[in-house]
Parts: C-alpha cells; structure tokens; sequence
C-alpha cells in the first residue's frame, strides 16, 4: 500500500488539475497586475476571474473578499485590523479555550495591550458554551471570535445562535469566524450565518499552501496593519503569488462543484473508519459529536492504556499518516490543550488519534487502516503496566 | 529531528517485553499524567549478584519503549554493581542517540532500573536507607532534561540554588531563559520530582 495520508487537517495534497493551472503563472504570466501595460491588464482579468470564484464559493460580493498569503495571514489582518480600527468603541473581546492557536495568541496579544478577553469554555463535544457568551457580552464589547470546525474535535459551532446573541444583545459585535476547517467541508453562506470576518485557506482544500482569503463585510472598517506596496491587495500589501491564487481557484472550483456529493462520499468513509474501529477495537472514546454536528472529514479516537506517539509511530512504519494530541508528540510536552479542556484526563488525551480525511481518501485505505490499527493497538496495549491491572 | 533507525527496530520489536514470574524485584517510575510510565522486572542471583533475567513494560511512546528495551539488553548477565554504573547516556548512544525533547525517555528508564536495584539492596540487606538530604536532592534533580538542550539541568547549571530546611521545606532558584516556553513545565517536573519523597512537606521554586 502507498502512503496513506489521513492528516488533512494540517495540510492536504494539492489536485494535479490545481498544478496545471498554477504552471502558466511561472512560466509566461509571471506579471503582477497592472493598468495600461498589456502584459498587467491580462493579469488583472485573470484575478477579477479568481476572485468571482472565491466569492461565489462563500456568498460574498467581490469586494469582500482580499487574498491573503494563507490563513495566518488572514487571521491577523482580520483580528488586529478590526480591533485597532474599532477600540474607540470598546475594547473588550470574547473567544474561547479551544479555539485555533490564530485566535488564542491575537487574543493574547491583545490582553497584554490593555485589552479584555473573555475565554468561554466549551462543553464534553466541543461546543462553545452560549450561555456564557450571553453572560459575557458586556457594553464595550466590540467582537467575537470563534473557529466554524474545531480543528482537533471537529466540532461545527453553532454560529447562526452565536450571531443571534450578539444581536439580541443590543451592542454592536462583530463576528470574526475562522474557517480554515470548515470551508468546502459545509456550505457556508457569509450573509446566511451572518458572519462579518472569516478567514480561508487554500492548502486545506487541495490547493497550494501560501494563500488563502479573508472576507470582510462591506461596511466593516479594518485598518491596515501590514504596510507595504500595494501591490494585489490594500490588506495584505507586498506580492502574494499570483499562481498560489490561481491554484487556489481551481482548488475551490474542484472541491465546490458537487459540494454535497463530496461531503456524502467523505462522511461514508469516516463512519466505515469509526465502525471499523470501535467493531475490532474495545476501550474506546470518540473526541467530539457523533453524526452531523462534526466536520465531515474529521475522526478523532482516543485508545485506553497507550500512548498516541506510539501508536503514530507504529502507523507511520506501515505507511500511514496520521496526528496525535499527546505531549510526546508536542514540542512543549503538554497534552493538546483542547482535549484537556474539554474534560478528558491524561491517559486520553496522550492516546488520543486524529484522522482527517480527504477527496483522494478511498475505501481500501480505510480499511488498510483499520486492519493496521487493530494489531498495533493490540500490540501496544500487550506492552503497557496500565492494560494489565485493568483489564 | 528524526529517530535513529536502532530506536525503530527497539521500538518495533523490543527485547525482553512482558512481566515475569518468579522476580527478584520489580520497579516502576514516570506516571500515567506525564504520558509515560515504565516497569521493569528483575531476576537476581543472591549469591553472586549477577542480573540473570530482566523484563520492561512501558506506557509510553516510541523511545519510551526502545530506551527500555535497549537497558534490557545493557543490563543482562551484569552485577548490580556493574549496572548501576549504566547511564541515561550510555543508554542513549547505544540506540544511535534521540532527539533533544526525547533524552528524558532515556532518563525514565535509567532511573527505574536504579530505583530496582535499590529497593532489591535494601531488601536484601546490603545497604542501609540514604537520609534524605540536599545532596539526595540534586541527584534527583539531575534525572530532570532541559528538553530545548537534552541535558539535564544540573549539567547546564540552571540550578542556581538549592536548601533543605528542618521542617522539610525545599527551596529552589532556577535560572531558564525568560523566552522559553518550557519554563514552567520545568517547574512542574521539579516539583513532581521531589513530592514522592515523604521527607518533603513543601517545594518552593523560583525563576530567575
């Protein structure tokens, strides 16, 4: 069996048909736009073509959308443009212990600049808890940020109550969603979830790595927080490769076209992994919901009385890819801090395992995985002092 | 960094893997909490001393296993006292090295192996219990890897200060890198490190 790559969360192989159209812009259109010079003009049009593609992929106007070098990239441009443009009107913010690194270290960043952040804690699945965000929301709160799919547990956060309760409440919050993980894995429509700020990434999705997007609401004002020439975009000034966008707009052509059917074919082969698993293997835990409230292409399992680096490891000898929240594979030696969060102990959140999937995944990779997987935890769990005295 | 292909082979197939019937002595050190644990069990010739059999099992990830393994095979048909000589280094350097932020794998189980042997002398007579006292503390404290270098922080002299007081009181200045974001679980490993003693009623840790 050739490698089988179930690490999509991290980054995911790029479509051939997305390095084809990438090619002619190293090759021949290797121009940054311009007006007047023929040799720009053609650029232009190509771009104004990519950004209707991006924009159409979330339901936004061309305007709001702004290419960005990757997801990072939009995060911050996003966080920091908002706060700085908006701390006049408050300068208190709301996010929550699990969200993506992005969001935790802006909000940071912000408490140590004379900010305040509050942290919501999130429920056993994952989801935010919303009565707190009631609670929370106080006259000079000026934003909520909140990740669409947790990356760990897979999640999908109830965005259109969040949004609903930052209404009712009467003040004027902007919602900043990251959605790294969430978009081309549900529809998101920008106006229906009512979403001011989101940010994108094409490596997610089978397109390059070193681009993404990030919408802004008309009406919503950023400040530039990253000066330079501008050169593709007022946000993210300097050059962005201008064949990392076109490979991102084949990516979302590719991955949207059908977008129901991909989801359907996705969540299959994770519930015939989750089957598999908790069929041959006993002592199990699921990390977030069951069914439709997780990302279609994210399992995430934790195995009793082992050690997930071992288990990763183990896997990787038999070709297959994979990611762990153990702190014996972190290079700080803490556990993932989601799962810790979230209530599990220690001994799950080292054994635990993340599988995510994507449109090349197939049938016989998953169930090489489930064949490989059941002997190496049986042989794991036969090397551990914890198996022993409780089994 | 990547592992070493012997600390694959290790941790594929490792030597001497299970319990045993009929031991000398067991001992397990790491815990649970800290994701990585290891027991190792021992036969022991009376007369002679002579390790004539010795098994490991492990919860823990791959050098976890293979360090334990590899101790297995160092330690085999040796004296207790030729195996006490045994370090996490020698350990290390049979296995071809590992990783900086992995040197305390090999640590766990030199330092189980020790605590075996110990508890098999003071069984048997052929030592009497060490007071507890601040030389019993640096030593401790040399089993605790810095994990940016892969030494242990007395080498690196982060250690700058160390009292016992009377009431069993433990006070520690460390000196670790403002930037580090390791400072604190260095702390915790300090304190984890010195409350199995019964000895010590409280830890103080300070950073510089």
């Amino acid at each position: 069996m050739e490698r089988v790559y179930l690490d999509n969360c991290i980054t995911s192989k790029p479509d051939p048909e997305v390095i084809a159209a990438m090619m002619p812009y190293f090759t021949e259109k290797y121009y940054f736009p311009a007006n007047f010079v023929s040799t720009g003009s053609s650029i232009q049009a190509d771009l104004d073509d990519f950004k209707h593609i991006i924009a159409g992929s979330m339901g936004a106007k061309v305007s709001e959308v702004h290419f960005t070098s990757g997801g990072t990239s939009a995060n911050n441009i996003g966080i920091k443009g908002y706060l700085m443009a908006n701390s006049n009107k408050g300068t208190h913010i709301i996010c929550s212990v699990i969200d993506y690194p992005d969001i935790l270290t802006n909000a940071a960043f912000f408490e140590n600049s004379g900010f305040d952040v509050t942290y919501l804690n999130a429920d056993y699945d994952g989801f935010v808890d919303l009565d707190e965000l009631k609670a929370a929301i106080r006259p000079d709160t000026i934003m909520m940020m909140t990740t669409f799919a947790n990356h760990v547990m897979g999640t999908i956060q109830p965005i259109k109550e969040m949004r609903k309760i930052l209404d009712d409440s009467g003040h004027n919050i902007a919602l900043f969603v990251d959605a790294a993980h969430a978009y081309g894995r549900i529809d998101i429509d920008v106006n229906e979830y009512g979403i001011d700020l989101m940010s994108v990434s094409a490596h997610k999705i089978h397109g390059p790595q070193g681009v993404g997007a990030l919408y802004v609401k008309n009406g919503i004002q950023l400040v530039a927080t990253k000066h330079g020439i501008n050169r593709l975009d007022s946000l993210d000034t300097g050059g962005i490769s201008i064949a990392a966008i076109a490979g991102f707009a084949k990516a979302v052509q590719l991955q949207f076209s059908d977008l129901q059917v991909h989801i359907a074919k996705i969540v299959a082969l994770r519930e015939r992994l989750y089957e598999g698993i908790k069929k041959n293997i006993p002592h199990i835990l699921l990390n977030g919901p069951d069914g439709n409230k997780r990302i279609a292409h994210n399992l995430n399992v934790s195995f009793d009385y082992i050690e997930g680096e071992a288990i990763l490891m183990m896997l990787d000898v038999n070709n297959i890819t994979v990611a762990t929240g153990s702190a014996c594979a972190s290079q700080g030696l803490k556990p993932n801090y989601i799962l810790m969060a979230t209530g599990r102990n220690f001994v799950q959140s080292h054994g635990s395992i993340k599988f995510t999937l994507s449109r090349f995944t197939t049938e016989e990779e998953i169930d090489y995985v489930i064949e490989k997987l059941t002997v190496i935890v049986q042989e794991l769990r036969s090397r551990s002092p914890l198996f022993n005295k409780n089994k | 960094m990547q592992y070493s292909q012997k600390v694959l082979d290790h941790f594929m197939k490792p030597h001497n893997i299970g319990t045993m019937e009929n031991l000398s002595v067991t001992a397990t050190e790491g815990s649970p909490a800290c994701g990585d644990q290891v027991t190792f069990y021992l036969k022991i010739n009376d007369d002679s001393h002579v390790i004539e059999d010795i098994s490991f099992q492990s919860y823990g990830c791959a050098s976890n296993i293979a360090t334990a393994s590899i101790v297995t095979d160092l330690v085999k048909g040796k004296t207790i006292e030729e195996a006490k000589d045994i370090s996490w280094k020698d350990a290390t350097n049979e296995l071809d090295g590992l990783p900086p932020v992995k040197m305390h794998c090999s640590v766990l189980a030199v330092d189980t192996l020790r605590l075996a042997i110990k508890k098999y002398e003071l069984e048997k007579g052929l030592k009497e219990p060490e007071p507890f006292s601040k030389e019993v503390i640096i030593e401790e404290l040399r089993s605790i890897i810095y994990p940016q270098a892969g030494e242990d922080i007395i080498t690196l002299k982060m250690v700058k200060y160390v009292r016992l007081d009377d009431d069993g009181t433990v006070v520690i200045d460390l000196d670790i890198p403002k930037f580090d974001q390791n400072r604190e679980s260095v702390v915790d490993e300090v304190k984890e490190h010195l409350e199995k003693y019964p000895e010590v009623k409280d830890i103080q840790v300070t950073l510089a």
